[in-house]
């Protein structure tokens, strides 16, 4: 029997390249700040927040706001879906390299 | 970067598409890694701690090396028989300081650059280990050749160390805890001056009171060193973004 093609490992919440960004980054720490996702990615406030809310409704992190002093933050945590999502997407996208660097004739 | 969405299907037929993203992928890990890295200070800080203590090592009298075993209440703790009040207090003041000053520095940093570290793990690492230390002695678990020298509480700074390597994903921290951990195993189970009468070191009258130092001062100085190193290598990429 062959295996299933990687893109079925693909999902479409998650392939999007900035989501996927701020997956990445919310993975590599506890929380992360809007601005250095904003920042990182290149993105404008009004994009990243679009972004953000299709995560959040998809379960994949939690978004909450806070204070600094006077100055209003706002925080992003990857949930456990989230990182369980992220691992599939990576494997996918290694395999799918991997699959066509091993049909490219050398 | 384009912000236009990608549907599973579109980019996949071709190989650069995948290429691109995990590059991509990599690209952010890294710059992420590097942001959060902020653990030169509990370096220079344990160190610094470490260093402190060591008047508490100075032999009261002329002995060649550590007199006897640790105190009676914290074996290990203490360097002289019957155990000194002020050294078991000042370790456990200290480490528990340090804990705490260690996780206020990561909350402050992770506020900072708008990435927070889990510090938490830490600090409960440093008390599970410090909790142990204490208890374990006590029912003879431990080999004694450990708690000879009264330096095991630089095991407890190592434990915390490679929990915060993994917190930190730092490769570079889990060599500098592997080579700590080293260095405390033999500051615990070996005299270290032999190395240096080795190397030509002849201590003469007052001098041999202070033949136990460089098993302080050793795990001390790989400390002070890493954190030094660490300092200048966390603070360029921050100069350069400045």
């Amino acid at each position: 029997m062959m295996a299933a093609h990687p893109t079925r490992g693909l999902d479409e919440t998650v392939h999007q390249r900035h989501r996927l960004g701020i997956l990445t980054i919310t993975s590599e720490a506890d929380s992360a700040d809007f601005g250095y996702l904003r920042d990182a990615l290149e993105l404008t406030a009004g994009n990243l927040s679009r972004h953000l809310t299709v995560l959040e409704e998809a379960g994949l992190v939690q978004v909450w706001k806070g204070y600094e002093g006077k100055r209003p933050r706002t925080w992003v945590k990857i949930t456990a879906d989230g990182r369980a999502a992220l691992t599939t997407e990576i494997a996918a996208l290694t395999e799918l390299v991997r699959r066509h660097d091993a049909k490219t004739p050398t | 970067m384009s912000s236009d969405d990608t549907t599973p299907g579109e980019g996949s037929a071709q190989a650069d598409a995948p290429r691109t993203m995990l590059s991509e992928v990599r690209r952010l890990r890294s710059e992420a890694r590097t942001t959060r890295h902020a653990y030169w200070l509990p370096l220079v800080l344990f160190g610094l701690v470490i260093a402190g203590s060591a008047p508490f090592y100075v032999e009261p009298t002329h002995s060649s090396g550590f007199t006897a075993i640790g105190g009676a209440a914290f074996p290990g703790f203490s360097p002289l028989l019957g155990g000194q009040p002020a050294v078991i207090v000042y370790w456990l003041l200290a480490i528990g300081a340090g804990l705490y000053a260690t996780s206020l520095w990561y909350r402050r940093h992770g506020r900072r650059v708008g990435l927070m570290t889990p510090a938490r793990g830490f600090v409960i690492a440093g008390l599970i280990a410090g909790a142990l230390v204490l208890v374990l002695p006590t029912v003879q678990f431990l080999p004694g050749d450990l708690t000879i020298r009264g330096t095991l509480p630089f095991l407890i700074i190592a434990a915390a160390l490679w929990v915060l390597a993994r917190a930190e994903r730092s490769a570079a921290l889990a060599v500098i805890a592997a080579v700590f951990t080293g260095t405390a195993l033999l500051a615990s189970l070996y005299n270290v001056e032999n190395v240096l009468f080795r190397l030509g070191w002849t201590p003469t009258g007052a001098q041999w009171r202070l033949t136990t130092l460089p098993n302080i001062l050793l795990p001390a100085l790989v400390l002070l060193v890493s954190g030094a190193g660490a300092y200048v290598a966390q603070r360029r990429p921050r100069m350069v973004a400045a």
